[in-house]
């Protein structure tokens, strides 16, 4: 397809020196040439500070260190013997289990909803529709702060709302009684992530031909027959493909919880990624941190792989990748 | 039939001002409070808005921390990702959607599951790895790290922007006798700096939220960035409400400027990267 290019680089050469570097920008010119040199940085960077360190971890799993620079021994599976007796892991592994679920849920719903609303026409959709992801481009500092502050028991906004409204006599706590954090923390959540999903869910509204409303609409259909039988399945596989990363993401979720709750009270919103960094950052057993980093992978990629097996059955492949 | 109409626009934004209203003003309660002096913060039965605006928050911010200095720090951190994300994520990007060679498609599916591996579990790794060059507690160690975390998606995201720019075009300019370099550089490099410029913006927003490695890889309060600086408030016994707000305005300002000058490319190198 270049071949014109590179006779342009060959032909002129006549001596052995200039040859050689005719052969050389030769090669530079020719695609893979010019490939394997521009993908080379980025190649190499994520082999050595991605899957260079994964293996890494496999490695400290099965050592007894502690912390970077002390010696160690190999302790074969002594570290996951200790994890899987631990009663914190699995009930951290529950608590997981119980926020990526209604995470995965609620923002999948969420997002179709707010998507649904944006799609209609009015004044200023370009805008709102751009702006709307702002809960998720803000740091998760700023969001860590406006809702301890909305949320406060005495000073919050929310809390005087119910209490006018006559919802609640007292205040509540929501961050730091044991039986809201975990769902204050999962609305919370669920609030950053749902305007992104609903961005992405709202591009897959508009890929719908409008020839299939019309002729609906045509035929008699009520809205909630289209939506039913048009627009559910049109944007099933985005809605398939968005679950599962919406699973993944929302399961590896960290400074979230962190900067709102600690974790606490007592443990009842620590979650795997919070019981991993506590394990190896406050406690300074890197060994057990990694062990436990080792199983979470390994729930982590049997359950894409279970998920995308399932979908694949149901023939929905078109829309994974 | 114009009462139908009527209730439909009723009905439409209606639904918008409530989706705005659960998703925009929070935000907005948040940037009205951090003007209000410190009393009609602490008055139980709040007001909309501040009876007398104040800047007295932002004033003792400075004095409190060492917020310039965060801030210095995390724009360091943040432009350099952004430059070596972009720049490194944009030469693989056109090297896996333009050029032809054996092993392409598997170079895809790494960045594919660089992009999607939870992230969470690089921390232990990275810190030993970053400890054992000798570069912990220092500003590089967090760039190291933020260029990994964003630059797999730089090159998803620029999927969209290389694909939509017509491979003709570079053809045309070879037939017309540039090099393969030549034609890079003038015709492909111009035509793709939106796409490229909305990449950066996108690795600098992540990089200047980022909490978890920035906490871990620094510790001296030299090197702090703002996310892990100003986090120390939240873990305050007495509360500084009006410091605490009058920091998020003003780390909310540079992704706000960032997202108004890339958001709609951000948006759509998103969505057409997403549904495919």
């Amino acid at each position: 397809m270049y071949r014109h290019g590179d006779e342009y680089h060959t032909s002129p050469c006549l001596f052995t020196v200039m040859r050689a570097r005719c052969l050389r920008i030769k090669f530079l010119s020719t695609d893979s040439g010019v490939g394997v040199l521009l993908i080379a940085p980025l190649l190499l960077w994520i082999l050595l500070t991605l899957f260079y360190p994964l293996l890494f971890t496999i490695q400290i799993s099965f050592t007894n260190v502690r912390y970077v620079g002390t010696p160690y021994n190999y302790v074969g599976f002594h570290n996951y013997r200790s994890i899987l007796n631990d009663p914190d892991f699995y009930s951290s592994l529950m608590r997981t289990g119980v926020w990526t679920a209604a995470n995965v849920v609620l923002q999948i719903v969420g997002s179709l909803i707010v998507a649904v609303v944006l799609n209609q026409e009015f004044i200023g959709k370009t805008f709102l529709r751009n702006w709307i992801v702002l809960p998720w481009v803000l740091p998760t500092v700023v969001l860590a702060i406006m809702w301890t502050w909305i949320l406060d028991p005495t000073l919050g906004i929310v809390n005087y709302v119910l209490q006018v409204l006559n919802v609640t006599n007292g205040p509540i706590k929501f961050l730091a009684a044991p039986s809201y954090v975990l769902p204050t923390v999962i609305i919370i959540n669920v609030w950053r992530w749902t305007p992104y999903l609903a961005i992405i869910v709202l591009a897959a509204l508009q890929s719908i031909p409008k020839e299939l409303y019309e002729a609906a609409a045509v035929d008699g259909a009520t809205a909630l027959q289209r939506f039913r039988f048009i627009t559910l399945p049109s944007i099933r596989p985005t809605l398939a493909v968005l679950t599962l990363f919406s699973a993944l993401w929302s399961s590896n979720i960290f400074d979230t919880i962190w900067l709102l709750t600690g974790g606490g009270p007592l443990d009842y919103s620590t979650t795997l990624p919070l019981y991993i960094y506590r394990v190896s950052f406050q406690k300074f057993r890197f060994n057990l941190g990694a062990a436990s980093s080792v199983l979470f992978f390994i729930m982590l990629t049997l359950f894409a792989f279970g998920y995308l097996y399932i979908i694949y059955k149901r023939g929905l492949e078109r829309g994974v990748g | 039939m114009n009462v139908i109409r009527y209730f439909r626009s009723v009905c439409i934004y209606g639904s918008v001002f409530f989706v705005l209203a659960i998703f925009i003003l929070p935000m907005i309660w948040v940037i009205l409070c951090s003007f209000k002096p410190t009393y009609e913060l602490l008055t139980v039965p709040p007001k909309l808005l501040p009876q007398k605006v104040t800047l007295e928050h932002y004033h003792n911010l400075f004095k409190q921390v060492p917020f310039a200095r965060y801030y210095l720090n995390s724009l360091v951190v943040a432009v350099s990702t952004a430059c070596i994300a972009s720049l490194a994520g944009g030469m693989a990007a056109y090297s896996i959607y333009r050029c032809r060679y054996r092993g392409r498609g598997f170079f895809y599916f790494l960045f594919l599951v660089a992009y999607v591996f939870p992230k969470t579990l690089l921390l232990i790794p990275l810190y030993v790895l970053l400890a054992k060059v000798k570069i912990l507690d220092t500003p590089f160690s967090i760039i190291v790290a933020h260029v990994t975390l964003t630059a797999p998606f730089s090159v998803w995201i620029l999927r969209t922007f290389f694909t939509s720019i017509p491979i003709e075009i570079e053809e045309a300019a070879l037939i017309d006798g540039a090099s393969r370099w030549q034609s890079l550089f003038r015709v492909f490099i111009p035509l793709s700096a939106p796409g490229v410029a909305a990449v950066g913006i996108n690795s600098f927003l992540m990089s200047w939220s980022e909490y978890l490695f920035a906490s871990v890889l620094v510790v001296s309060e030299q090197w702090k960035t703002l996310p892990v600086g100003i986090s120390v408030f939240l873990q305050q016994y007495a509360i500084e409400w009006g410091i605490m707000m009058a920091s998020s305005v003003l780390i909310a300002i540079p992704p706000i400027i960032g997202f108004a000058l890339a958001g709609r490319y951000f948006i759509q190198g998103l969505t057409a990267g997403s549904i495919k």
